[in-house]
């Protein structure tokens, strides 16, 4: 009983460590974005200002929402520092919060709340957000059962931290490869990154994650991009534990991962909205090649 | 030389000098001429490119009798937004015109209130409740996207109501003009010097297309002939203006699709040049150089060769920028077929610029006409065909290294060219002239008149904007509207403008 507690402080430990580190991450993302099109770019740090910039601000409400639209922000944070609580990370002890089919729909849950609100203040961006993004999550669901399954076959285990690469065997093979691939593609679609979709951008017309938050302000807005940021870092530890077949330390992954989506966000536009379905279909099919390939 | 007609025959008298858009509309403004004793006129002019002059007719409206007169719409269809703007100013009505919304003066505005009348006051305050009513589709599951007139970005203000049918676009209509700053009656009463500052204002990326357009109109009432030298040099101005706002266009557009490299050299380059621009004039917008009768300093051997030297590094960042374009793949596939303007909706809207150019409509007023040095340079214009966001990008980049080669010569002409005599003396008397001038978006037209003390009676301006920003809402039919923010930035339309 004390062990399964001392597991659970870990797990809880965990989730806030990654909550603390998640905007340093953005931050990377954003400097090394910025270096490469030889610009100075803001600081590290900015995102923390950000954040603390937003909270401060007043959070505006307008009266045709419905309880949905206050609650969504919450439960998308929650969910996102749920999802962190179990990714294999640095802490996670034997207790788990949950298998890998908790984790695909705990962030569902989350996402099924935010295109609820989407749809709450009756705008048309939000709800042109809104169904993009089902759009995107219906193919992108799929792509992740499939990587799980892919590492449940290989380690047995349904749950993420019995799916952590093992070094001891043989690690870099064909089959780590194409997951390897095809796993950080269907990341970029997940996050809402380039080129699916255009985290930095100002035209109402062409978003899709942020065409959801638009209503938003003050503390709601806060949270829900503390919930984004909250989720990539998750992804990237999730990438780097399970999908990123070099024996480097797992800190370390999150920073070469997050410098790789700096550099493949810079080399790449956005791609027209329909032909996402090809983009994420060729993740699909990476993802069936590795599993005839294990 | 304009001919009169009485509005009864406006039709067919369009048709002729239309002739089926072989000469395509130039413009279409009011005047009020009842101080004089005479009445309201509605003037109409086309081009003729074959004998590089402008051409057309003066419809004279008795003040007592009716002001209505036929729709040239129907026969004339880049017509449209003309007769709408003269109806909002003068209340002259066009009968049989396919969409009589107010164009300029929205629903801040009384009704039986003509601004440029000559009894309304430049002073008068008007408080109205006009009705303006968008147009939009109806059907099972479809829905209107309204956009602006306050945007995300730091842009001018603009309504744009989508009808969408999924993501797809069915209709959109634009609602503009809605910072009317009545720059046209404001100049009324002065001098062509004391206007030049207001001019050179109306746009921030055109100021030497105003200006020339307008000193041009001063100079033909005038009866001078500019010194060669300062003709060298205004089309030197116009030629950086150009690449200014081309390298700063090929920037813009990739922010359409999230291309950072892209926009990031773009802005690069436009720096670069607004500097270069700051150099030379003094100011980044090159305000202040051109005035009537010539130009008011005079080009260096020193800033001719950093003029040179700044060019030599744009133009190295052009072709860079054009061979990034073509190496993504990525980038090719949102640009290519989208936003298409066909050949027809060009010529019959009387398209200018990049946009005319890129729908295989040749439609320069550098070669259609005869001013600056322009006819000595051997230009030539740079057309393709096939009407969409890549086209429009490729037009502007042939027209950068034609732009670059020109400015070589320019300098070189200027090496020859002796420096005492740089600007013309100026006598007015009462007279009409026009003024045409290539900006980089296209021919900008202004036609002037002065009274007896030499003092501005009416001043029309049309930038080049005008003519294209009915094609817009053709070009984004058949697409979807995430691809919206990439046609309109491709088009790089101006409010400033339109909103005169």
């Amino acid at each position: 009983m004390e062990n399964l507690i001392a597991n659970i402080g870990l797990n809880l430990i965990q989730g806030l460590v990654l909550l603390i580190f998640s905007p340093l991450i953005m931050g990377i993302i954003n400097k090394v974005k910025a270096r490469l099109q030889k610009r100075m770019g803001a600081s590290i740090f900015q995102e923390y200002f950000d954040l603390f910039k937003w909270w401060r601000k007043p959070t505006i409400i307008t009266p045709y929402t419905t309880s949905i639209f206050i609650l969504a922000p919450v439960v998308y944070f929650m969910t996102s520092l749920y999802a962190a609580t179990m990714v294999p990370g640095f802490l996670t002890g034997q207790f788990s919060a949950g298998d890998a089919f908790i984790f695909v729909y705990i962030l569902a849950l989350g996402r099924f709340f935010m295109t609820l609100s989407s749809m709450d203040a009756a705008t048309s961006f939000g709800g042109m957000g809104g169904s993009r993004e089902i759009y995107v999550s219906v193919l992108v669901e799929p792509a992740i059962m499939l990587a799980i399954l892919i590492n449940s076959l290989r380690y047995h285990s349904t749950t993420l931290s019995g799916m952590i690469i093992d070094y001891d065997g043989a690690y870099f093979t064909i089959s780590a490869v194409l997951t390897c691939i095809a796993f950080f593609l269907v990341m970029l679609a997940e996050n809402s990154r380039l080129p699916v979709d255009n985290p930095d951008t100002h035209l109402e017309l062409t978003m899709i994650h942020e065409g959801m938050t638009l209503e938003y302000s003050g503390k709601l807005l806060t949270l829900i991009h503390l919930g984004s940021y909250l989720k990539i870092i998750v992804f990237l530890t999730l990438f780097g534990a399970l999908y990123f077949p070099i024996n480097i330390p797992l800190w370390l992954k999150i920073l070469l991962g997050a410098v790789i989506i700096g550099i493949v966000e810079t080399l790449n536009n956005k791609m027209r909205l329909f032909k996402v379905r090809v983009y994420l279909g060729a993740a699909i099919v990476f993802l069936l090649l590795a599993i005839v390939a294990e | 030389m304009f001919t009169e007609i009485m509005p009864e025959a406006v039709l067919e008298t369009a048709e002729k000098y239309s002739a089926n858009g072989a000469h395509p509309l130039t413009a279409m403004f009011g005047r009020d001429e009842t101080e004089s004793g005479a009445g309201y006129a509605i003037y109409c002019c086309f081009e003729f490119p074959e004998k590089k002059d402008i051409d057309g007719f003066k419809m004279v409206f008795d003040p007592k009798g009716s002001l209505e007169y036929d729709s040239i719409t129907h026969v004339v269809p880049g017509a449209a937004w003309y007769e709408r703007e003269i109806r909002d100013m003068f209340g002259l009505v066009p009968k049989g015109h396919p969409d009589l919304r107010p164009l300029v003066l929205h629903e801040g505005f009384p009704e039986n209130f003509y601004p440029l009348r000559k009894n309304v006051s430049v002073n008068a305050k008007v408080q109205g409740d006009r009705k303006y009513k968008m147009r939009t589709a109806k059907g099972e599951g479809l829905f209107e996207v309204p956009v602006g007139p306050i945007h995300a970005g730091i842009i001018e203000p603009g309504h744009f109501r989508f009808s969408q049918a999924g993501e797809a676009m069915l209709q959109l209509d634009a609602k503009l003009f809605y910072t009317h700053r009545g720059i046209e009656k404001a100049v009324e009463g002065k001098t062509p010097y004391e206007a030049l500052p207001i001019i050179e204002r109306i746009c921030g990326a055109c100021s030497i297309a105003n200006t020339w357009s307008f000193c041009q109109g001063a100079e033909k009432i005038a009866g001078v002939l500019v010194p060669r030298r300062a003709e060298i040099i205004r089309t030197l101005l116009m030629e950086l203006e150009r690449i200014t706002n081309h390298v700063g266009d090929l920037g813009n557009i990739p922010a359409g699709v999230g291309f950072n490299p892209a926009i990031s050299l773009g802005g690069r380059l436009k720096e670069k040049m607004m500097r270069l621009c700051e150099a030379v004039a003094g100011n980044r917008f090159l305000r202040g150089f051109i005035v009537p009768g010539g130009v008011r300093q005079d080009i260096t051997e020193e800033l001719a060769e950093h003029i040179h030297e700044v060019l030599d590094d744009v133009a190295d960042g052009v072709e860079d920028l054009s061979v990034m374009f073509a190496e993504q793949e990525n980038f090719q596939n949102r640009i290519q077929t989208t936003g298409i303007v066909r050949n027809r909706t060009a010529v019959d809207l009387a398209m200018v610029g990049v946009g005319a150019r890129a729908s295989g409509f040749a439609h320069d007023s550098r070669s259609d006409f005869d001013y600056g040095v322009y006819s000595e340079l051997n230009f030539k214009p740079f057309t393709k065909s096939m009407g969409d966001v890549a086209a429009r990008i490729l037009v502007r980049i042939g027209e950068l290294s034609a732009s670059f080669e020109m400015v070589d010569s320019l300098l070189e002409m200027l090496n020859g060219c002796p420096n005492d005599d740089l600007v013309a003396d100026m006598k007015y008397g009462a007279g009409e002239g026009w003024g045409i001038s290539e900006s980089a978006r296209g021919s900008n037209f202004h036609y002037l008149v002065l009274d007896d003390a030499g003092k501005i009676d009416r001043l029309f301006v049309r930038s080049a904007s005008y003519p294209n920003w009915p094609a817009l809402t053709v070009a984004v039919q058949g697409d979807i509207i995430p691809d919206f923010p990439l046609i309109n930035k491709s088009f790089e339309l101006c409010y400033a403008c339109i909103d005169r």
